[in-house]
């Protein structure tokens, strides 16, 4: 056990490449459902790490993501439709727009903080979603925008696969980029005690803000990925019931860790496919799956591993100061 | 003259806790705060870094009036501070501790792109150094010895490079050994830094071996200020502070 365990740390380069080169074959290997199983993992697993960049780096826990989420959905989904937009145009607008409105909706929530700002959230993206839902004349209503014109190109689930999992492979690397650098221990150092950041000259609100925009615009990536994903939006893309399933894949994969949330979105949309199928009861048993984790795993599957692991992994890595936190 | 307060009030309901506060502190001054729990130490410092807000009077900082102004503009402008209540960030080793904290002073928090494992080691390294905690810099600061966490709070005032420093309680709950080894740690980093250091402190031997002046508070009011030898014979603040037990500080 322990050498795996040592071959896996040493080796994480090597299995981040194996991993990078087998969702690469996988349209090759797979039948076109399972291909669309793991295109809907992608989009969720960067749902889910835009999610966490406000929930486990900065500890702000947000109720309403898919508000954002649908934002970018809905600005790729109406661009397309209603203005004719070029493609790219369409899906670049989604992140800007979803980043604006986050931008908007953050100036206001992080002015609470704890319970207040989690309630201002889930208001905000509550208001988003009967916007949607009401609209007729623009966003479609409780109808949503069906046959969008996606480019033909796309239309073959391989292609719009590959779409995702480069777009979601930078966007990852991004919100990599950000939680190591400066700015992300910065954000990390708000999660643990933000009273104390401002007194060593950290502008708390504006950075709390700035985590909130950059959340929003990774959602909107996803949203929008989603959009051409499926050809159609619906309101229900900013419901609650939607930032819960986001909330749920961070806390299943473990926010206090990078790839928590993506190990999350694997697990969490098998089980909602594998359970769904046997039995109409797919809530009770993710109710059941909530209270074990909250109660049993609080750091999720990957926090989970790494507590068991974490003796034998102290001894052996090079401990440099950044393995802290991870 | 770096810090300056002008008839500073603050009241919390019906409870006054600071009065007419009148500070005058010298550039490179160690002073020293005293006074029996509740005379509004804390309070004082809170107004004085822009924690709570003032009812009136006025704060002023290298001649620049900073009374209005929030904690992150304050700590900008050179006034670091320790808390009473242990304040680190726990699940951050003791280097990202301090490391968070050379950022802000380097103007680096905002890079979005550079590793930050990589960025500010030296500097981060010497403050822990000059703390003594460098040999554990890769522990989390949660899982410190208590006062090895003292220590690291000063490290991370100390990181934003400070000219003006204020230290609540920095030995509270250290055994006399420890609190004496900060103690001389404190001297050492004023010396070394050019620091002007305020602080409130309950162990008297601590008070009186280091300042250059003590300020005794009382009830909000400071009821008098000298050197410790003055303020030792005085017995107003012997009735005051200890009450009817006399004779305890003739033996320090």
């Amino acid at each position: 056990m322990k050498s795996l365990v040592n071959a896996l740390n040493s080796n994480r380069f090597v299995l981040l490449l194996v991993l990078l080169l087998f969702l690469l074959i996988v349209p090759l290997i797979m039948k076109a459902s399972w291909v669309s199983l793991v295109n809907e993992m992608l989009i969720m697993a960067l749902a889910g790490c835009a999610l966490n960049l406000m929930l486990g780096y900065t500890g702000m826990v947000s109720f309403g993501p898919a508000g954002l989420y649908a934002v970018g959905a809905y600005t790729t989904a109406i661009l397309l439709t209603r203005y004719r937009f070029p493609f790219a145009i369409a899906m670049i607008s989604a992140p800007i727009l979803a980043g604006i409105i986050g931008g908007l909706v953050g100036w206001f929530c992080v002015r609470r903080s704890a319970v207040y700002f989690a309630l201002l959230t889930l208001a905000f993206a509550q208001i988003i979603w009967t916007i949607l839902f009401e609209w007729y004349g623009f966003t479609g209503g409780d109808n949503g925008i069906v046959s969008i014109p996606i480019p033909e190109f796309f239309f073959t689930i391989s292609h719009c696969y590959y779409l995702t999992l480069i777009i979601v492979g930078i966007s990852l690397l991004l919100l990599w980029t950000i939680v190591q650098s400066p700015f992300g221990k910065t954000l990390q150092a708000i999660r643990e005690n933000p009273g104390r950041t401002e007194f060593i000259a950290i502008h708390l609100k504006r950075y709390q803000l700035a985590a909130f925009v950059l959340s929003s615009a990774f959602l909107g990536i996803a949203g929008s990925l989603f959009c051409v994903f499926s050809g159609s939006v619906f309101p229900d893309y900013a419901h609650w019931v939607k930032s819960t399933d986001m909330l749920v894949i961070c806390l299943l994969g473990g926010f206090y860790n990078f790839g928590g949330p993506i190990v999350g979105s694997v697990v969490y949309i098998l089980l909602s496919k594998m359970i769904s199928k046997q039995t109409m009861f797919w809530m009770f048993f993710l109710g059941v799956i909530i209270v074990f984790l909250v109660l049993f795993m609080r750091n999720g599957i990957v926090g989970f591993l790494s507590e068991k692991l974490a003796p034998v992994l102290d001894k052996t890595s090079g401990s440099g100061p950044d393995e802290g936190t991870r | 003259m770096i810090l300056e307060t002008q008839k500073l009030v603050k009241s919390f309901g019906g409870l006054t806790a600071v009065y007419d506060v009148n500070l005058h502190i010298q550039e490179g001054e160690l002073v020293s705060i005293i006074g029996p729990n509740g005379a509004g130490k804390t309070t004082l410092f809170n107004l004085l870094t822009g924690h709570i807000s003032v009812d009136s009077g006025r704060v002023i900082f290298k001649g620049k009036d900073i009374t209005k102004l929030p904690p992150h503009a304050i700590s900008r402008m050179g006034i670091g501070r320790s808390f009473q209540r242990l304040n680190i960030f726990p699940r951050l080793s003791a280097f990202e501790n301090v490391q968070v904290a050379v950022f802000s002073a380097q103007r680096k928090s905002r890079n979005v792109f550079a590793r930050a494992s990589k960025l500010a080691r030296q500097e981060t390294e010497a403050i822990l150094k000059s703390v003594g905690l460098l040999d554990k810099k890769n522990i989390k600061g949660a899982l410190l010895a208590h006062g090895d966490q003292k220590r690291l709070e000063m490290g991370i005032a100390l990181a934003v490079e400070p000219s003006l420093l204020l230290l609540d309680e920095p030995t509270q709950g250290m055994s006399p050994r420890e609190s004496g080894e900060l103690t001389q740690l404190i001297q050492k980093l004023v010396g070394e830094r050019g620091l002007t250091l305020i602080f409130v402190e309950h162990d008297m031997n601590v008070v009186f071996g280091i300042s250059d002046s003590i300020k005794v508070l009382h009830q909000g009011k400071i009821i008098f200020e000298g050197k410790p030898d003055e303020v030792k014979k005085n017995e107003e603040v012997q009735r005051i502070y200890l009450g009817d037990e006399k004779g305890t500080w003739s033996s320090l």
